[in-house]
């Protein structure tokens, strides 16, 4: 599936958008602050409805607009569809669309539209904290299988509940969220095991293809044994004392995290700058392998400023593996032309104060 | 005018009313004969001089205690818990039930301040103690607090010799497969029954 058309008004600092784009993708060409990650951020929002960027709805609103609207026509191949999201500062109202219109709830409009962002800022995947790997599992999985989604939500709401009871130190209310934990937590748990067994090999592959020598692997790192349920009670019991004195659970998938390693170091400690960032867009890559294979269908690509921090063999290693994944639209952005690799030939855009037109001439003209 | 503000307010604390729908509900009032404002501020009066909670099961009543456990032909041996009063209600909707309540008054939701010394708990103690009881019914709602809430009941009724049942999830009467959401159809098959 891929955006025919964008149609966006007052996001961040697009005041109006109509935006034809090329069916295997673009790249956009501007200074700093002139939109380009903006519009990215428009294009991926109606994923999961909220900001790529972490930012709440009203920060998305263009200065002096009462709301923004992002609507996308793609092309699919059942047929033309849309995917619409509006949101009115007044009231702080949320409107999602999916084809004209209003689905019952705004979980049914979820993996309609898949894309695969990736930000600078997503080098955090390796450099950063455990939660940085959580967020990118669940999101990766809950994109693929909305019951992960709703496992997900109630895991964390139990977890919730848990926690306030141990903050008042009432141990019983605690317990009594126990199972619920247990039978929400489990699929949680066997879900990214199985992700991680069937994608750490495809990771090391793309780090392999991205030009990295070095043998890289990952490791799920949690407590295998409960993804079974009746394994639950047990380790609750022997963290109920440590539990209450941290007043929080200390156990269960919220605490696990991913281990990525470069030989046998983290990378997050032996990984150069490139290094790294070469990791995380092999993730980035993983992901989208993910959700194509749960949906039948190819997400796009929104890589921001991608090729920046990365030395010439790995720029073209990269180029090569967007041309050549099957289907995909890649929508690209770079602050001037020759940070991008020549390799690269995709139809040229230029965005200047929020606005985005079209070049005739090459890129690098 | 404070008058009608000082409406607008009370209106708006009620659930499911927002401050909108209080304004459209006080000018509706307003445009009513005087009568008819007035017959309502005496209903209002009355229900809060009236009715009280029952002392023997929570539920509302008028006299001293309420109409279930008034009834000598109500079965004593089997306790329905439930979270609100409103309830009561819809169990005997079903008309089946010909045992006795227990209104918790709430659910267990840490978050929102609800621990067991908000609840019913001890009343529920004292009623399960007091012998006459031999089944209790969890019948609290199928929601993650709900659940809960029937654990909590659950763990302390252990071990005082009563048998304790939970409603079942399942199935709606006249439902289609086709439309039975994962959830519900995965419980229904751990609920599945031996066809006798």
């Amino acid at each position: 599936m891929n955006v025919q058309q964008v149609h966006a008004t007052g996001f961040r600092n697009i005041g109006r958008l109509e935006l034809d784009l090329p069916r295997e993708g673009a790249i956009f060409l501007g200074p700093n602050g002139q939109g380009k990650t903006n519009l990215l951020e428009a294009i991926y929002y109606p994923v999961l409805f909220r900001s790529l960027r972490s930012a709440r709805d009203t920060e998305l609103i263009r200065h002096g607009e009462s709301g923004f609207r992002v609507r996308l026509d793609l092309t699919d191949p059942t047929g033309p569809r849309s995917i619409e999201a509006g949101f009115l500062a007044a009231g702080r109202r949320k409107r999602v669309a999916v084809d004209g219109a209003e689905p019952a709830r705004m979980n049914d409009a979820l993996g309609v539209w898949l894309a695969v962002a990736f930000l600078p800022s997503d080098v955090a995947l390796i450099s950063g904290g455990a939660s940085e790997r959580r967020q990118f599992l669940d999101r990766a999985l809950a994109l693929s299988d909305p019951r992960y989604l709703r496992n997900l939500r109630h895991y964390r709401a139990a977890i919730e509940q848990r926690n306030a009871a141990l903050r008042k130190g009432d141990a019983p209310s605690a317990a009594a969220f126990d199972p619920l934990v247990a039978r929400y937590g489990a699929p949680v748990i066997a879900a990214r095991l199985a992700w991680a067994e069937r994608c750490g090999p495809a990771w090391r592959d793309v780090c392999a293809t991205l030009g990295e020598p070095m043998a890289v692997s990952f490791a799920y790192r949690g407590r295998p044994e409960l993804v079974d349920p009746d394994a639950w009670p047990a380790a609750l019991a022997d963290a109920r004392g440590r539990d209450l004195a941290t007043a929080a659970t200390s156990v269960g998938p919220h605490r696990d995290d991913l281990t990525l390693s470069l030989g046998q170091v983290p990378l997050r400690v032996a990984g150069s700058t490139g290094q790294q960032r070469t990791a995380a867009i092999a993730l980035k890559l993983v992901e989208w392998d993910t959700l194509a294979e749960a949906s039948g269908s190819p997400p796009a690509l929104l890589l921001d400023d991608v090729f920046a921090e990365l030395d010439r063999d790995r720029q073209d290693r990269l180029a090569a593996r967007l041309l050549h994944t099957p289907g995909c639209q890649v929508l690209v952005t770079a602050p001037r032309p020759d940070e991008l690799p020549d390799a690269l030939h995709l139809p040229v855009f230029d965005v200047i104060r929020g606005e985005v037109t079209r070049r005739t001439a090459p890129r690098a003209a | 005018m404070a008058a009608i503000e000082d409406l607008v307010g009370e209106l708006s604390k009620l659930p499911g009313i927002g401050r909108k729908t209080a304004q459209r509900l006080t000018y509706h009032l307003l445009q009513q004969p005087r009568e008819r404002m007035n017959r309502l501020a005496r209903v209002l009066d009355t229900v809060a001089e009236r009715v009280a909670s029952c002392p023997e099961c929570g539920n509302f009543c008028e006299g001293e205690r309420c109409a279930i456990c008034s009834d000598s032909r109500r079965d004593g041996s089997v306790l329905c818990v439930v979270e609100e009063a409103s309830a009561v209600g819809q169990v005997e909707r079903s008309t089946t039930y010909k045992g006795r309540y227990l209104v918790l008054g709430g659910r267990l939701s840490p978050l929102e301040g609800v621990g067991p010394e908000q609840l019913r708990i001890g009343l529920l103690r004292h009623r399960v103690g007091a012998g006459e009881v031999r089944e209790v019914i969890l019948a609290t709602n199928p929601s993650l607090e709900g659940e809960a809430t029937a654990t909590f009941v659950h763990q302390l009724l252990a071990g005082m010799g009563v048998r304790v049942s939970r409603l079942a999830r399942g199935l709606p009467v006249g439902g289609d497969l086709e439309y039975i959401d994962g959830v519900t159809l995965s419980h229904a098959l751990e609920a599945r029954q031996e066809v006798p």
